[in-house]
C-alpha cells in the first residue's frame, strides 16, 4: 500500500526524521506512537506533501509520490485530519462536507451551476456516518469541539481516500467522547475497507484500534509490532510507556 | 415601538426576493420622478457597486485582500475609451474589449500576486496598480497623460443622462446576476473554503493557487466592465482611475457594506458615494470624514452595514419568533 524508504528531514541542525523505513499493508490499522517531538507529525506532513523530504522516497500503490504537491497527493487517495481542528469555520457543517465532495468528484470548477442542491444525498450520507445529521445547518465554527473533530473525519472521508492519516483524532476530548470517536473510526475504516495510520498519545486507543504499532523516538523507528509485543518490549517501556505510567 | 421595528425587519428579511425586485423596479422607474443630477449620482453608485462586488469576489469570498483593484478598473476604462477614440469598431465591441483586456492584464498580474499571501499579496497588487497608473500617466502620445483620454465618440442612444442610466443599470444587473451565480456555484463554494482555510482546502485535493488565480481573473473581468461603463458614463478617462486612492474607495465600499454579504458592496457604494457628495458639499475635508468612517467601521462594525443587520437585528427577530412559540 504505502512504503517509506530512507526518509530524512532536518530543520536547521535538528534531524526530525532520520532515515526512516516503513511499510503499511492494505487495510491494516496501524498507529504511530512516541513522545512529543519524536517526529510523528513531521512524518505525516512529509507523506501528504506538506513538507518535502531531504532524502528518501514515498511509494503509494507502486507510484512514487515524493515531492508531489498536497492537492495531488489528496487526489491519489490519501486523506488526512489534523491535530488542531481544521475545518471551514464560517461555512455550514453541510457545506464543509459538500465542498470536499465537489473536489473528490472533480466538479469544483463548475462556474454556472447552483451548488445548493448538488450531491445532497452523498453529503447527507457522510454526515450521517459521522453522526452530525442534526447539526448540518449549523455554522461549523460553532460546533462543540468533539463535533468539529467528527466533522474533520467526515471531510477526510469525503475525498474517498484509500489511506487515511489521522493526527491525534481524540486530542483534547473528554473520556466519553474519546470512546465514541474511537468506535466511530474503527467502524468507518472497516466498513469502507480503508488503510489507517494514526498518531496517538492515549495508549488505550492505540491498543484498542491498532493491529500494528510503530514506535518513534528522536526521528527514528525504534520498534514495530503488535500492541502486545509493544507492551512487552523493555526499551519501549523505558523511553515511552514508562514515563506515561500513572 | 420595539415590536413594530422587529415586525418590520422580520418582514423585510423574510421577503428578501420581494424587496429585491421592488428595488429593481424602483430603479427602473426612478428617472420619471427625479432630476438628472440625481440620476447621474445613482449611475455612479451603480458602477461603483459593480466594482465593489467584483473586488469582493476576491476579498470577501476568497479572502485575498487586494489594494490594486483600481488598476484593472482603469484598464477596462482606457481600453474602451481608446478604442472609441482611435478606431471605428462598433460600440458593443469596445464594451466587451474593456473587460477582456482587464481579464488578460489580471491574468498576468494575478499570476505573480497569488504566489504570495496576506500582506505580501496586498503589496504586490498595490505595486502592479501603480505600474499601470504610471503607464497611463507617462505614455502621453497614446493615452494623453494627465490630460486623460477625452472627446471620444459615444453612440447617439447614450447621449442623454437617462438613457445612459438605463444602459448602466442593465449591464450592472446582468453582471451582478452573473457574479451571484458564480459565488453560489461549486467553484464559488471552493473559493469560500480557500478563504476559510487554505491549508485544509489543499488537502481536499484543490490546487489553491490556481483557484486563487481564477478568482483574480474573474474579479478583473468585472472590474474592467465597471471601468468600461464609467468611461462611457463620464466621457473621459484619467490616470487617476488607476490610483491607489480609487482602490481605497473600492475597499471601503466593500467594508462599509459588508464583505460577507453578496449585496454588501451595493449598499456600501450607495452610502459611501452619497456621504462623499454630501460631505464634500459642505466642507473640503472629505478625507478627514473618510478617515473617521474607516476607523468606526474597523472598530465597531467589522461586518459592515449588511453584517450589522444580519448579526444585530436578525437575532432580535429570531428571539421574537421563539417567544411567539
Amino acid at each position: 500500500m504505502i512504503e517509506v524508504e530512507g526518509l530524512t528531514k532536518s530543520f536547521g541542525g535538528l534531524t526530525a526524521i532520520d532515515n526512516v523505513y516503513l511499510k503499511f499493508k492494505k487495510r491494516e490499522l496501524s498507529s504511530i506512537i512516541g513522545p512529543n517531538g519524536a517526529g510523528k507529525t513531521t512524518l505525516f506532513n512529509l507523506i501528504t506533501g506538506h513538507l518535502s523530504p531531504d532524502q528518501g522516497k514515498i511509494i503509494f500503490n507502486g507510484r512514487d509520490i515524493t515531492n508531489l504537491p498536497p492537492h495531488e497527493i489528496s487526489r491519489v487517495g490519501i486523506g488526512r485530519s489534523f491535530q488542531r481542528q481544521n475545518i471551514f469555520p464560517r461555512l455550514s457543517t453541510f457545506e464543509n462536507i459538500q465542498i470536499a465532495l465537489f473536489s473528490a468528484k472533480h466538479i469544483n470548477g463548475k462556474l454556472f451551476s447552483q451548488a445548493k442542491n448538488m450531491l445532497r444525498d452523498e453529503t447527507d450520507e457522510i454526515l450521517e456516518s459521522v453522526g452530525l445529521t442534526d447539526k448540518k445547518l449549523m455554522q461549523a465554527g460553532y460546533l462543540a469541539y468533539g463535533d468539529q473533530k467528527r466533522l474533520e473525519i467526515g471531510i477526510a472521508l469525503a475525498i474517498e481516500p484509500q489511506l487515511l492519516l489521522l493526527d491525534e483524532p481524540t486530542a483534547g476530548m473528554s473520556p466519553r467522547e474519546t470512546i465514541e470517536i474511537t468506535k466511530l473510526i474503527k467502524k468507518l475504516v472497516k466498513k469502507r475497507g480503508l488503510t489507517l495510520i494514526f498518531i496517538e498519545h492515549d495508549m488505550d486507543i492505540v491498543f484498542g484500534i491498532s493491529e500494528k504499532v510503530k514506535v518513534m523516538h528522536q526521528g527514528r523507528i525504534i520498534f514495530e509490532g503488535t500492541p502486545k509485543q509493544v507492551k512487552a518490549n523493555a526499551e519501549v517501556q523505558k523511553i515511552y510507556l514508562g514515563k506515561d505510567k500513572k | 415601538m420595539r415590536e413594530i421595528i422587529q415586525e418590520f425587519f422580520k418582514k423585510t428579511l423574510t421577503l428578501r426576493l420581494f424587496w429585491l425586485s421592488t428595488a429593481v423596479i424602483l430603479l427602473f422607474i426612478l428617472p420619471l420622478f427625479i432630476s438628472t443630477a440625481y440620476i447621474s449620482l445613482i449611475s455612479e453608485m451603480l458602477i461603483m457597486a459593480l466594482a465593489g462586488c467584483a473586488l469582493n469576489l476576491m476579498m470577501g469570498y476568497t479572502g485575498m485582500v487586494s489594494f490594486g483593484p483600481a488598476g484593472l478598473y482603469a484598464v477596462g476604462a482606457y481600453t474602451t475609451a481608446l478604442l472609441l477614440k482611435k478606431t471605428g469598431i462598433p460600440f458593443a465591441a469596445t464594451m466587451v474589449a474593456g473587460p477582456i483586456m482587464a481579464g488578460l492584464v489580471g491574468a498576468v498580474v494575478g499570476w505573480f500576486c497569488v504566489r504570495r499571501t496576506a500582506v505580501y499579496f496586498a503589496l504586490l497588487t498595490l505595486a502592479f496598480a501603480q505600474i499601470i497608473w504610471t503607464i497611463f500617466f507617462e505614455w502621453y502620445d497614446f493615452t494623453g497623460g494627465d490630460d486623460g483620454t477625452v472627446g471620444f465618440r459615444k453612440p447617439e442612444l447614450l447621449l442623454s443622462i437617462n438613457s445612459s442610466y438605463y444602459f448602466i443599470l442593465l449591464i450592472v444587473i446582468i453582471c451582478l446576476i452573473l457574479l451571484w451565480i458564480i459565488v453560489n456555484s461549486p467553484f464559488g463554494k471552493t473559493l469560500q473554503a480557500i478563504r476559510e482555510n487554505p491549508v485544509r482546502t489543499e488537502f481536499i485535493g484543490v490546487n489553491v493557487k490556481r483557484y486563487q488565480l481564477y478568482a483574480f481573473i474573474i474579479s478583473s473581468l468585472f472590474l474592467g466592465a465597471a471601468g468600461s461603463l464609467f468611461a462611457v458614463f463620464s466621457g473621459s478617462v484619467f490616470p487617476d482611475y488607476a490610483h491607489w486612492i480609487k482602490s481605497t474607495d473600492m475597499i471601503v465600499i466593500c467594508l462599509l457594506g459588508g464583505m460577507y454579504n453578496f449585496l454588501g458592496p451595493v449598499i456600501g457604494s450607495a452610502v459611501y458615494i452619497f456621504l462623499s457628495k454630501l460631505i464634500s458639499g459642505y466642507t473640503m475635508y472629505w478625507m478627514l470624514f473618510l478617515g473617521i468612517i474607516v476607523v468606526f467601521l474597523v472598530l465597531f462594525m467589522r461586518n459592515g452595514i449588511a453584517g450589522f443587520i444580519s448579526h444585530k437585528i436578525a437575532p432580535l427577530i429570531q428571539e421574537n419568533k421563539e417567544t411567539e412559540k
